[in-house]
């Protein structure tokens, strides 16, 4: 198995922070995983993404011209980032802050209205852990105990932001499951 | 139990460093290694150990010199264009016989370039940038737990050979996060009670310059200090050999890139054409020897870069005329992905192996 | 009955390599004087520069490193935090030029005065690159002839020279900044006591102290010594007056 993600956003929806629990999770999972974020100047302008690689066996690819999933977080993502997918591959697109058009016809879309759902549960922040479940659904089926032990890495003590976010992932994670 | 984390390679490189009993940090921000400073402000500041921001890298490699003299295990970061500026120092030191470790997290060049990530101080740090005969240890990891390995390795053999040592890593490696082992530091502590400068307390006192009117003395200085280096290309050179045995072609490579050459190795090998990476660890010292021996049983060699062909030079002087040499490289930006590699290979093939 | 003695801190059987006249000699004489006083010569690291100043490891009997041409301060403040991370206050200081100090040297004399750096520093002001044979150098005075303002010092070429007793008096970090002049005796023995308070400024870890001293360069200006001091005496201390620019106890 390997798979490649790119997760893009602005500033401020935690896109680094999901990608690093999303690698956090391949890694406790005994995955071959690397985390490579933008830097610099690059993210000057609130532009914010980041690539994870994860493999059963040791990776030596670090940068890919195109990835299985690309989760775009807002429209700006949505457009930069939708050539990046590669053919049969998943966009994963928060329709709360991008129009729902599919503009190529070789991939799948999913759109979830990710900041509306996170308001809902009452944190606009944790948009992103919504993200992350259905990534975990329509990939591997991460296990609840590593996503969780993933989350307490990151958070370390914050028990109740944990607890919110196990909440936003679950429900990415049966979003799917309900629509269906 | 998994002991790895998840670490960036800079922040890799700054626990490492205090894992080994680095004392002492000086640095100026410069992307993309300045996580680096910004972890080791914290932590350094926590135990009471030196730490200054300084004014310019000049003056953070001379606060390191100094640091140095004490006898410390001194550390200063920076990325290319500003480790020009510490050249005039890192040549001093190698005269003082100064331990120093100095990180450069290449960017792109030359001049301010770009932060993007480029392996293009492979001169600057082989060759060096400062005056004189002089030579600085050059360490070139590829991942991010080398990051840590290779950062205990530069703190021991500076002090060691009383020498500055160069890591050398790239943007990508610097920023990149992989699961790594902070491991214990394996090597020992070198005594350095008869030199460092603590006083002249009981003993006469010392005097630590690179300054010398007498000819004959700087004249023998010079040659002693190459006795030096003449030990460090006998014992230190390192590398790693990757399907080099039965290999008709071979692929030089060093840093994250050689990650991707050896990715292409297992896409030929996949194919049955007979294909391996030599990977230089040591730049300085070079493992000239090494790759002379492989360059008389494998016939064409291969050397990939992501620069215009600088250890290129250095693979030339070691296969000398036993084996054909061609590049690959390109200067800055996204690494040479394997499907680029695979098709400058194929194309290198068809037109001067053809047999193959 | 023994009424003089060389200070223990001068190395024995050293003969100065200075220049005739040049007050070089009698500075290093006095920082020695002052060690010795102090009890100081087995918990010092001297740091010297380029320029005339880096032999003062040829003379003083303390452990010593030379710096790269400017960065003295730098390498100052290196031995010293090194030592205080290991647990150790040592005695740090710097032995400069004018032009190692003030002008190649400047954003690290002035960088390590603001972070009120606990050493000292000492800085030889002959008004000229002496080390290279007389050049215009930052602290040149309006008119003054050297080999590159043959016309002398005017300020549409060359602008006007740095005043860095006072300069360094307005760094926060600054405990003590003081210029002296070596012409006379009443002003050698000034001299001494004021680089005495510098140096005790740092043992009594108070911040970056600093002293300026006038000093004759006779080979350079093309002056007999006397003639030198005399120079210093009527014009040179016009531009830089003597003084205390910066006492923290007093301020």
């Amino acid at each position: 198995m390997i798979r490649n993600f790119i997760i893009s956003g602005s500033g401020g929806q935690g896109v680094l922070s999901i990608g690093t629990i999303l690698a956090n999770i391949f890694m406790l999972s005994n995955k071959y995983v690397n985390f490579c974020p933008c830097y610099g100047a690059e993210m000057r302008g609130g532009a914010v993404n980041c690539e994870i690689n994860a493999s059963d066996n040791e990776l030596l690819t670090l940068q890919n011209s195109e990835v299985d999933i690309v989760v775009a977080l807002n429209q700006t993502s949505f457009d930069k980032f939708i050539s990046k997918v590669k053919r049969n591959g998943t966009i994963i697109v928060n329709s709360s802050l991008a129009k729902i058009n599919k503009t190529r016809d070789d991939i799948k879309y999913i759109f979830a209205p990710m900041t509306q759902e996170a308001v809902r549960l009452g944190n606009i922040k944790i948009a992103n852990s919504i993200a992350l479940g259905i990534i975990s659904k329509i990939t591997d089926n991460f296990s609840i105990e590593k996503v969780k032990e993933a989350y307490e890495k990151i958070l370390k003590n914050k028990t109740e932001l944990i607890q919110k976010n196990l909440e936003a992932y679950l429900t990415g994670y049966n979003y799917l499951l309900e629509r269906q | 139990m998994n002991t790895k984390e998840l670490l960036k390679g800079n922040i890799a490189i700054a626990k490492a460093a205090l894992n080994c009993g680095c004392t002492c940090y000086f640095g100026y921000p410069i992307t993309p290694q300045t996580e680096i400073g910004e972890y080791l402000s914290l932590e350094m500041q926590k135990n009471k150990l030196a730490y200054v921001c300084a004014e310019s890298e000049i003056a953070a490699i001379n606060m390191a010199l100094g640091a140095a003299s004490t006898g410390a295990k001194v550390m200063t970061s920076s990325s290319s264009c500003a480790v020009s500026l510490m050249q005039e120092t890192i040549s001093y030191a190698c005269s003082d016989e100064l331990p120093i470790v100095i990180v450069n997290v290449m960017r792109a060049g030359p001049g301010q370039g770009y932060i993007f990530p480029s392996q293009g101080d492979y001169n600057q740090a082989t060759v060096g940038g400062g005056n004189g005969d002089y030579h600085t240890i050059v360490l070139s990891p590829t991942n991010v737990q080398e990051c840590i390995d290779l950062t205990y390795k530069a703190f021991y053999l500076a002090q060691k050979y009383r020498n500055p040592v160069i890591l050398l890593a790239d943007g990508l490696l610097g920023q990149m996060a992989e699961p790594a082992e902070l491991t214990d530091n394996p090597y020992p502590q070198i005594d350095n009670s008869n030199w460092r400068l603590d006083g002249a307390n009981s003993r006469p006192s010392r005097e630590i310059h690179s300054l010398e009117i007498n000819q004959n003395k700087l004249n023998q200085h010079i040659i002693n200090i190459y006795k030096k280096y003449e030990a460090i290309e006998k014992d230190e050179c390192d590398f790693e050999e990757y399907l080099c045995e039965d290999a008709q072609i071979i692929f030089t490579a060093f840093g994250s890139l050689a990650r991707h050459v050896k990715s292409v190795c297992n896409y030929y090998r996949s194919k049955g054409i007979k294909v391996g990476l030599f990977r230089p660890k040591t730049l300085y010292p070079f493992p000239y020897k090494k790759l002379n021996e492989l360059s008389k049983k494998t016939p064409i060699f291969i050397d990939v870069e992501m620069n215009m062909g600088q250890m290129l030079k250095d693979i030339r002087l070691a296969i000398l005329s036993n084996a054909r040499i061609s590049f690959i490289g390109k200067p800055v930006g996204n690494w040479l992905k394997e499907e680029e590699i695979i098709n400058a290979t194929d194309n290198i093939i068809k037109e001067h192996y053809a047999s193959i | 009955m023994q009424v003089y003695s060389a200070p223990k801190t001068i190395k024995e059987n050293s003969d100065f390599t200075f220049c005739p006249g040049c007050d070089h000699g009698l500075a290093i004489k006095i920082v020695a004087q002052i060690i010795d006083e102090l009890n100081l010569k087995e918990n010092t690291i001297a740091v010297a520069s380029s320029g005339c100043s880096v032999f003062l490891y040829n003379f003083l009997d303390v452990d010593c490193i030379e710096s790269p041409h400017g960065r003295a301060c730098a390498v100052a403040t290196g031995v010293k935090r090194a030592h205080k991370a290991n647990g150790d206050n040592k005695f740090v200081f710097t032995y400069q030029g004018d032009g190692d100090f003030a002008s190649i040297g400047l954003s690290e004399s002035m960088h390590s005065a603001l972070r009120g750096e606990n050493i000292t520093a000492i800085c030889i002001n002959n008004t000229n690159y002496g080390m290279t044979g007389g050049q215009l150098g930052p602290t040149t005075i309006m008119g003054q002839i050297t080999t590159t303002s043959q016309n002398g010092r005017n300020k549409e070429y060359h602008g006007f020279p740095i005043k860095t007793a006072e300069q360094i008096a307005l760094c926060e970090g600054t405990s003590f900044s003081a210029r002296v002049a070596l012409y006379d005796i009443k002003n050698i023995i000034n001299a001494k006591n004021t680089i005495k308070k510098a140096f005790e400024y740092q043992i009594e870890n108070l911040g970056f102290s600093f002293v300026e001293i006038l000093s004759s360069c006779p080979t350079n200006w093309k002056l007999s010594p006397k003639e030198s001091h005399e120079k210093i005496k009527n014009e040179l201390s016009k531009t830089f007056p003597l003084g205390i620019f910066k006492d923290i106890k007093n301020d």
